[in-house]
């Protein structure tokens, strides 16, 4: 285990949850934090999250206490309280989140306290500590989301049958988070259901607040939002199941299948996916010449986080029917998650299965390949990753770069890409990812 | 007498008195030059956040060729590092003909670290980076955490040098400790002065014969600083430099993108060049006291005026004057006949600027000189050398135009900008989206890879002004159906509601009370 992370490719505690706030409709985040925490995540969203900074109440619009020396030897708390009482007099929302940075969780400011001042006057107010220390922004998500499930979210909501909730798609981690929930929303109301995706503009407080009604949570990963789930089955008796990011055809169709059966929904699954089957390839048809001409079948090496790692992966597996050769996974994972997500990554008939390495240090996959392909130059007949391509984040360039190949930045950070409302989940998805893996194939051409 | 004895340097609110809170006019703030202790203890009870010194500080080690930044705090602190980034790829690029990556790591302290420090982790930290990247320098630099936990990065770094081939540079950026970021560059100057500026022994010649005091000195007395900052891209280095070599002199560019073997050599020049005064002082006052290298920290290069009273002073300083006014004229003739065809066009605009205060002031000058109407001003802190800025400001622009002293701050800004309602706004990287969001034709007042000083500068900026004017769409229509999180009843009040009113207020100053609360 390394004593740093390389180049880490998250925020930490306190900037997930702050990003997942300003990705909520109508909420006012509160940073109880030292000045600078929101301009560190402002400047990463804005290297990062694909030209994407803030929100609504987003970048340095953000309230916070910009706690200082004096603080940190007496507490912050009235400051934290003065701050709550401005912020309600000037920011216009309809739900106030109050989150910690390290220096007050440090100091151990209790700002449950504070907030439980304000709610019993009837604000709709919630507080969460996320001390950047905690952990990732990973882990942030899931602080914030939880304490809202607790906190705001309303108790007793009668079930309605077909109304499901998505987590697990991290704002601003993901970069296409609003294409992809949007995609997973059209892609589940093919089974006719409602669906509750919290960070779209489709989306409404509203439904944040009455989210305990749904009859399920789906969680789209395998890691990040499953603390949530846990509290929604908690505090309100939503029960979970979790799939991996649905990315094209194959992830799709099982989404459904496992959807419709855990909601025991009564309706031809099979028919759905095999119609969608059916418009999916019908896209790819016109490919079929220059996709055989052009040799558009590669190798490929993915460095990327857990949903994008495993997603693609198995696209490109699955549907491409491209090598995956070598997947690191750059998130920080124990070893009960590693075990788990290596045993959804097995190749299938001749395909192989691609070296799993779960590395923070990305700067190491050039090693890594070289391990795969030891390099003798005295060797005439020797067997190569050419062609390749490079699947990760920006930072992948480098490696692309020297190995020859092609790359898309897909996993955070992605600098290079500017995403609007592109997304890869559903089968629609699918075909988005097959024209962006194979456009950046052929650039030159 | 100079601070570098000390492992940190003071913070700028002692050093320099430096304030971040006023709320008033141009008269207010230009007539109080008589003394700034008045602004020292001004709060605000409603804050934004915004950026810690840790985000400035970094920007110019992620530009140094060969140096890995090692931060020793939280995961999320250095993410910034993402955005940096790009100007470390681009600028190299273009510098040294290659794309790389910045490299930066992360001892991400986590809660185990919190309670038993993470003084080992660092040491490893330091070597294991040394192992694997090869680098020239390692920079180690302390966020919010190890400076609560009291963790000693200096007493790491003293332990660890001996086992590493990289140099190693402690920096202190605790976010926390000051709310003034221009802090920063004292912190990375003062890092740097104490761990790089030796002479490397290759340098000590083998034999010294008689002319090797004549051969330093000739070189000494053909070259000078010019010190950078890390807002300004290549084209406005090659701006100055251009000046510089006109004047007959070699350029030492000095931090940013600046080779850690060759910074000794700063001292072997006659003359160091600021090009922002809110930069440089810590340095140049370091470089005069002990090495006896006189300076020049005075006018920002940005403007016409500005330009040429830069470059008369270093002339004057050089004893070229006479060659100095053959090339402003011939320069200023020249920019003059270009910018001709957008003066009409810039005629009456009024214009607002938000930026470091130094350039804000700076920018405010050419937009006078480009036609513009100033029509305020918020800088990001305030400190006494900007007092001839505002001295200057108050011959083109109304004593009644606004002046707002804020750590960015923008819900003051919505507020003032509705009233106000400029025909532009001008300002700093990530502090557009408030002009934008209410309709504003926006531009921003840095980006490495745009020309804004010296002469080249002012007729890149009017032409880009030129071209963001003439089609100002993508404002207009976003702002039509997005808007900023501000309650209707702000926008009514008085833009300074929320300074408190200062602690300290000396016998018969007539500054913000009235706007205070």
């Amino acid at each position: 285990m390394s004593n740093y992370i390389e180049r880490p490719r998250y925020f930490c505690s306190l900037g997930g949850a702050l990003s997942t706030l300003e990705a909520l409709p109508e909420v006012i985040p509160i940073l109880h934090a030292a000045v600078g925490c929101a301009g560190s995540i402002a400047w990463a969203q804005n290297g990062g999250s694909a030209f994407q900074v803030g929100g609504y109440c987003g970048g340095l619009h953000v309230p916070s206490s910009n706690v200082g020396e004096r603080d940190v030897v007496f507490g912050g708390a009235e400051r934290l309280q003065e701050q709550i009482t401005t912020t309600l007099e000037i920011m216009d929302g309809g739900l106030y989140v109050v989150i910690t940075g390290c220096v007050t969780e440090i100091i151990g400011d209790d700002i449950r306290a504070v907030t439980d001042e304000f709610a019993d006057k009837g604000v709709p107010i919630v507080a969460a500590n996320t001390g950047g220390f905690k952990g990732n922004s990973y882990l942030g998500y899931d602080i914030v989301l939880s304490e809202i499930v607790k906190q705001y979210v309303k108790k007793d909501a009668e079930t309605k049958k077909k109304s499901v909730n998505i987590l697990g798609v991290v704002p601003y981690m993901d970069v296409f988070w609003r294409g992809n929930l949007k995609g997973i929303r059209e892609l589940l109301e093919k089974l006719g259901l409602e669906v509750n995706t919290f960070f779209t503009e489709k989306d409404s407080l509203a439904d944040l607040k009455n989210s305990s009604q749904a009859a399920l949570n789906i969680v789209l990963s395998d890691v990040y939002g499953v603390e949530t789930a846990k509290a929604y089955e908690e505090e309100h008796g939503v029960p979970y199941i979790t799939a991996p990011l649905p990315v094209g055809p194959t992830a799709s169709a099982a989404l459904l299948r496992q959807v419709a059966k855990a909601l025991s929904l009564s309706l031809d699954v099979e028919a759905i996916v095999e119609a969608e089957s059916r418009s999916y390839y019908k896209y790819l048809e016109p490919l079929v010449d220059l996709y055989n001409d052009a040799d558009l079948q590669k190798y490929a090496v993915v460095v990327a986080d857990v949903n994008y790692a495993v997603a693609v992966t198995r696209f490109l597996l699955d549907d491409l029917g491209w090598l995956p050769v070598l997947v690191q996974f750059t998130d920080l994972l124990n070893e009960e998650q590693r075990t788990q997500i290596t045993a959804k990554l097995q190749g299938h008939g001749d395909a192989p299965s691609p070296k799993i390495v779960f590395d923070t240090n990305a700067s190491e996959a050039i090693r890594y390949i070289n391990e795969l392909y030891p390099k003798r130059e005295s060797d005439k007949y020797t067997d190569t990753i050419s062609p390749a391509f490079v699947v990760g984040s920006s930072l992948e360039r480098a490696l692309a770069l020297k190995i020859g190949a092609p790359q898309l930045s897909v996993s955070f950070p992605v600098s290079n890409r500017v995403v609007l409302d592109r997304g890869y989940t559903g089968f629609s998805g699918g075909l988005t990812l097959a024209e962006d893996l194979l456009s950046a194939a052929v650039t030159a051409r | 007498m100079s601070y570098l004895q000390d492992r940190e340097p003071p913070k700028r609110e002692e050093r320099l008195s430096a304030c971040i809170v006023y709320g008033g006019d141009l008269c207010g703030l230009a007539g109080k030059t008589r003394g700034c202790a008045c602004m020292q203890d001004g709060e605000r009870s409603f804050t934004q956040g915004s950026i810690c010194l840790l985000l400035p500080g970094i920007s110019i080690l992620n530009s140094i060729p060969d140096n890995v930044n090692i931060v020793h705090g939280a995961v999320g602190c250095g993410a910034c590092s993402h955005s940096q980034n790009a100007n470390t790829r681009s600028g190299g690029n273009l510098r040294f003909g290659a794309v790389k990556d910045a490299i930066w790591v992360s001892t991400a302290l986590n809660e185990m670290d919190v309670i038993s420090g993470a003084e080992t982790k660092l040491y490893n930290a330091v070597i294991e980076a040394d192992r694997l990247y090869r680098p020239k320098t390692i920079t180690v630099i302390a966020s919010c955490v190890p400076g609560i936990i009291g963790d000693d990065i200096d007493g790491v770094v003293d332990q660890v040098r001996s086992q590493v081939a990289a140099r190693v540079i402690p920096i202190h950026f605790e976010g926390f400790k000051t709310k003034i970021w221009a802090t920063a560059y004292d912190a990375v100057y003062h890092g740097l002065a104490r761990s790089v500026f030796e002479d490397p022994r290759f340098n000590e010649p083998i034999i010294k014969d008689d002319l090797y005091h004549e051969r330093i000195a000739s070189e000494k007395a053909r070259t000078v600083n010019l010190l950078t900052v890390s807002s300004m891209g290549l084209a406005d280095e090659q701006e100055l430099s251009r000046y510089l070599n006109a004047l007959d002199r070699k350029v030492n560019v000095f931090p940013n993108f600046a080779d850690s073997d060759s910074m000794y050599k700063l001292k072997y020049a006659s003359l160091s060049i600021s090009t922002c005064p809110t930069h440089d002082d810590y340095l140049l006052d370091y470089l005069k006291e002990e090495h006896g290298i006189p300076h020049i920290i005075r006018h920002m290069p940005i403007g016409i005026e500005n330009t040429s009273a830069w470059i008369r002073d270093v002339a004057a300083a050089l004893g070229k004057s006479d060659v100095a006014e053959r090339f402003i004229a011939r320069e200023t003739a020249e920019l003059s006949a270009a910018l001709e065809r957008y003066k009409g066009f810039f005629k009456g605009k009024k214009v607002f600027i938000s930026a470091g205060e130094f350039r804000a002031l700076a920018t405010a000058n050419l937009l006078h000189d480009l036609g513009f109407e100033i029509a305020g001003i918020r800088s990001f802190h305030h400190d006494d050398f900007a007092n001839v800025e505002y001295e200057k400001l108050l011959q083109t622009a109304s004593a009644e135009i606004p002046i707002n002293i804020a750590n960015v701050q923008p819900f003051e800004e919505a507020n003032l900008l509705t009233a106000l309602k400029p025909d532009l706004f001008l300002g700093h990287w990530n502090g557009n989206s408030t002009a934008t969001k209410l309709g504003i034709p926006s531009h921003v007042i840095y980006n490495t890879g745009l020309a804004y000083i010296g002469y080249r500068g002012a007729y890149e900026l009017a032409r880009r002004l030129y071209r963001q004017l003439s089609n100002p769409a993508f404002n207009k229509n976003l702002s039509q159906y997005v808007r900023l999180p501000y309650k209707k009843e702000w926008y009514a009040q008085n833009p300074f509601t929320y300074i408190k009113a200062h602690l300290d207020v000396p016998e018969g100053y007539q500054g913000t009370e009235e706007a205070g609360r």
